[in-house]
């Protein structure tokens, strides 16, 4: 399993080294040696960050972290306050809309050329109406997540590529009672539900809405319609513990696929396997990879959550600014932060971790990356927030059986173009 | 020497929420630009809105499970300490206690007592031979509701007990001596003497009750996030605000339920007003 | 006059019943918070930690490794008890001090609007905070008060100020003019008299309005939720994100409860009389 079969390899080469270019990372010239730059990012980023930088360019970092949530509030409420929460702030894919509307960051057109654009395929996600508005830093593409210990014991040796097999697996998995419930699948009334239900979307053939943002999920037999009535037959035939109506994504991460608790993880974030396959932090280490998303025809698809770096209108130190992005997208450091658990987005730096062997289920990555489509392809509208939470509202009803699936993607279509009229 | 009060209370709540008042009547939204005049329609969207409608709902509810719950409670305990010829302080200093607390704090301490794996509650129920184990108490829609509205009642029953045992005890010992001579049983002396005079506190109390049941927020976004089967109309209103970034219509909606809340208030006082001065 | 046996007995057992509804989950919270992690599964559930530690208590406070998941808990604890602390000492100080000072202008003074500045004052006390929070948080951004200290501690001020008015100007009405009078003869100005003579006097009741603001200030949430996002934020912000981030550690949420009412407790065990009178005052509008 480490080392990768040499016809990976070359497609790999083929599909993602093709667009490849040298990234010459500035030249050695420290034009803004001895200014500061305040970075505003997501927990935890690597302890030396701030060392490492000033040493390639000689601009001292203020670092600040947090968790996500806090600084996706403390962010919004600094813009909505007319500031700038930091020189460079984390700017996550759903912002995109709402932060394009209110033009609150500034474009990064100019800040990288255009073979970095297109070795970070993902940037386009960021980019409305020509503008670049943020540069993808962190490549949280969905996979699913399996504890292939768990499938062997149950008999399970070929990993499931359709939807019906891994049902099957985990139906053998409950079967010789490993475990209790064999699917993690958030179910509560928080992001993590709504994104789950995306990807299933996606894994049934379709889409969620179609070119006029016209919903495409209400009909019986489309995509979206069939993924949530696949959600609700894995929570009735006991595939997915009851308690996910409860659970976040990172609960049933943290506390049941960590701890061996349950086998799959249907929407799994790939960077989460370094961490996982550490003894001294996992009691799954080694029992547990990605595999390609199963669908339903069995060709796999997944999607991007994107996280990348953006520069706000009112920046203090707008120049040094740019030197950061341009540092922490580089294809050397990408492949340095790999070790922290942060996929790279270019895939040039990709490929070559996959080449050295040191990408954790590699070739699950490799040939799920191309497949990685946006959500939104002309980006998150404003009023994503909005519609996302009648989603995981609506898909937490349904799972506590007080609405059907039908009303669920009614109440989700009605949310949709009430939040579009406006 | 009232200025400083009437700066601060000038500025940070006369001048919002006349602006409250003003914004509702129009378009607000960070995201759009400029704020246009939409009359009511800020108020008449309520009637179409599915979910407003839902947390409108279930704040009724909580608001009725509340103040009956807190009611009955409240008075039964009150003559209950009002019984104790000693030790009444400690028992009282013991039953104000969750009043105390932070409410989101009691939120997360009845979480852990809810947890379908560890929970105490599942953990009592198996101990006396109930089949609870890993029950999940939010995944029906009643008993979600109800499980929200124990832990308000938690907190906020200590401050019904107070008004009314004030009122109990200031009761002149005579009366109650009087009827004992005439024979009455306790029942009696409770219905006679006991609840009309304390009647008004009562009706305070309520009041108290049904503003803190229309104000519930922590204890439902700890236990339930934003599950809408328990989403009580501020958390709604939090949410239109603060994830929408539909300023105005949040605020029509805290309007509305300010409004609500008083005109219930205000109901109760009238009536048991009315009642007391034809006794 | 002996009661009945029976009705003493089935005092003792309500009163009993209504001491366990009300201790049993704060017992269970100290309880959870000295119980190693391994036995929270434990069953038969044990009402007494078998293997009590104080480990929880340790990483939450800094003596044991404080990081989870990448975040330095430890670190975020102290600074949100730091938070906790000051925001509502500030707000108290401030609150009492300005309450007493209108309290009296209110009592003694005779100024035109005097009945109409109470009455709008106090009545807004029947005003639910959250009717002016966007408006307050606008303002509070255009003022750049978003996530600190002065802008949130002003605005738990303008919550409880119209009760400790109502109390302390009941107290007030209730003092004999006469000790003053003979003060203002000797030429006393209005400060010297009320800090001199009145605040000594009334005392009980500037507890009772410190106690109040204090407990109200300590519990509050959806004001911190959005003025005091970060740096400002206080414990019952940080508590519940315990459970929702990337970890979930109900031993280190449990010791975090724990000390988030410790003081609350403290203040009911030792000032309850005073807390019982303010409530009376307070909620008999």
């Amino acid at each position: 399993m480490r080392l990768p079969k040499p016809n990976l390899i070359l497609a790999f080469s083929v599909v993602l080294m093709a667009t490849t270019s040298g990234i010459a990372l500035a030249d050695d010239a420290k034009p803004f040696a001895g200014q500061t730059v305040s970075v505003l990012l997501p927990s935890p980023q690597d302890a030396n960050m701030a060392a490492d930088f000033e040493n390639a360019t000689g601009i001292k970092l203020d670092l600040q972290t947090a968790s996500w949530d806090d600084v996706s509030v403390k962010i919004s409420t600094a813009l909505l306050a007319g500031t700038a929460p930091a020189d460079v702030t984390e700017f996550d894919w759903s912002w995109t809309g709402q932060f394009a509307a209110a033009d609150w960051y500034t474009p990064l057109n100019d800040t990288v050329d255009a073979a970095t654009l297109d070795d970070i395929k993902g940037s386009t996600i960021f980019n409305v109406n020509g503008k670049v508005l943020a540069i993808p830093y962190t490549n949280d593409f969905r996979v699913m997540l399996v504890n292939k210990k768990q499938f062997a014991d149950a008999g399970v040796t070929v990993m499931p590529r359709t939807l019906d097999e891994l049902v099957a697996a985990a139906k053998a998995v409950k079967a010789k009672g490993i475990v209790k419930y064999p699917i993690g699948l958030p179910l509560s009334a928080t992001e993590g539900a709504s994104t789950s239900w995306y990807l299933l979307t996606k894994a049934f053939g379709g889409d969620l809405f179609d070119k006029d943002m016209k919903p495409l999920f209400t009909a019986p037999d489309s995509a979206g319609y069939k993924a949530m009535a696949f959600e609700m037959m894995l929570l009735k035939e006991g595939l997915v513990d009851p308690a996910s109506t409860g659970l976040k994504d990172s609960e049933i991460n943290e506390t049941l696929f960590a701890k061996g608790l349950t086998s799959i993880m249907i929407s799994g974030e790939p960077g989460r396997l370094g961490a996982y396959n550490d003894p001294a932090q996992s009691v799954v280490a080694g029992q547990v990879q990605a595999i390609p998303v199963a669908t339903e025809s069995g060709k796999t698809r997944s999607f991007g959550l994107l996280e990348g770096l953006g520069i706000p209108r009112n920046a203090q130190n707008p120049e040094a600014a740019k030197e950061f992005i341009k540092w922490m997208t580089s294809k050397d450091y990408q492949i340095h932060n790999y070790a922290n658990g942060v996929l790279p987005t270019r895939t040039s730096a990709l490929a070559e971790l996959q080449q050295q062997g040191k990408l954790v289920s590699g070739e699950a990555l490799v040939e799920q990356a191309p497949t990685v489509e946006a959500l939104f392809p002309s980006g998150a509208p404003a009023w994503y927030p909005q519609f996302s939470l009648a989603v995981n509202t609506s898909i937490n009803s349904a799972a506590k059986g007080e609405i059907t699936v039908e009303q669920a993607v009614q109440r989700i279509a009605e949310a949709a173009a009430e939040a579009v009229k406006q | 020497m009232v200025l400083p009060i009437l700066l601060t209370m000038g500025g940070l709540v006369f001048y919002p929420l006349l602006s409250t008042a003003w914004d509702s009547l129009h378009r607000v939204n960070p995201m759009q630009a400029g704020t246009p005049f939409v009359g009511i329609s800020n108020y008449t969207r309520v009637f179409s809105d599915v979910e407003v409608g839902q947390a409108w709902l279930n704040t009724f509810k909580y608001v009725v499970i509340a103040v009956f719950a807190e009611t009955v409670l409240g008075v039964l305990a009150a003559s209950l300490i009002n019984q104790l010829k000693s030790g009444r302080q400690w028992v009282l200093a013991a039953v104000v206690l969750p009043w105390a607390l932070p409410g989101v704090v009691s939120g997360v301490i009845w979480q852990w007592i809810y947890s379908p794996g560890p929970g105490l509650l599942n953990g009592l129920l198996v101990m006396i031979g109930l089949d609870y184990e890993g029950h999940l108490w939010f995944n029906d829609s009643t008993s979600a509701m109800l499980a929200v509205s124990v832990v308000h009642i938690w907190r906020m029953l200590p401050l019904t007990i107070v008004i009314v045992l004030a009122a109990m005890q200031s009761i002149p010992g005579d009366l109650y001596e009087a009827a004992r001579i005439d024979g009455a049983s306790r029942l009696v002396m409770f219905r006679n003497i006991t609840l009309p005079l304390t009647r008004g506190a009562i009706a305070v109390a309520m009041t108290n009750a049904t503003v803190s049941a229309f104000n519930l927020f922590d204890e439902a976004i700890v236990l339930a996030r934003n599950s809408l089967e328990t989403r009580p109309i501020l958390l709604q209103i939090y949410l239109e605000a603060f994830k929408k970034l539909n300023f105005s219509y949040g605020m029509a909606l805290s309007l509305m339920v300010t409004f609500i809340s008083l005109a219930i208030s205000l109901g109760y006082v009238l009536r048991i007003h009315r009642s007391t001065r034809l006794d | 006059m002996k009661e009945p046996r029976h009705i003493r007995l089935g005092i003792w057992a309500g009163v009993a019943l209504l001491l366990a509804w009300s201790l049993l989950p704060i017992y269970w919270t100290l309880a959870s918070s000295v119980t190693p992690t391994v036995e929270f599964n434990a069953r038969p559930l044990h009402l007494f930690p078998e293997h009590p530690t104080g480990e929880h208590y340790l990483r939450l406070l800094g003596v044991l490794d404080g990081h989870m998941g990448g975040v330095d808990v430890a670190g975020e604890f102290r600074l949100a008890l730091f938070n906790s602390i000051l925001t509502s000492s500030a707000a108290t100080v401030l609150c009492v001090l300005m309450s007493l000072l209108a309290a009296y202008a209110f009592a003694r003074l005779n100024f035109p609007g005097r009945q109409v500045l109470f009455y709008a004052v106090v009545g807004t006390m029947a005003v639910p905070g959250y009717a002016v929070l966007i408006p307050l948080f606008r303002l509070m951004v255009s003022l750049r008060q978003i996530d600190a200290y002065l802008g949130v501690t002003l605005i738990y001020v303008s919550a409880f100020l119209p009760l400790c008015l109502w109390l302390l100007k009941g107290v007030m009405d209730t003092l004999p003019q006469s000790l003053e009078e003979a003060a203002r003869m000797d030429g006393a100005s209005h400060m010297r008299i009320l800090f001199s003579i009145i605040a000594p006097i009334a005392a009980p009741g500037l507890t009772a309005a410190a106690i109040l603001t204090f407990l109200g200030a300590w519990g509050q949430y959806v004001v911190p939720l959005v003025f005091s996002p970060k740096n400002t934020k206080p414990l019952t912000v940080l508590i519940p994100e315990f459970a929702g981030k990337n970890f979930v550690d109900y031993g280190l949420i449990m010791a975090g409860g724990s000390i988030a009412i410790a003081v609350p407790c403290l203040l009911v065990i030792f000032l309850n009389r005073y807390l019982i009178s303010g409530l009376l005052a307070g909620s008999t509008k």
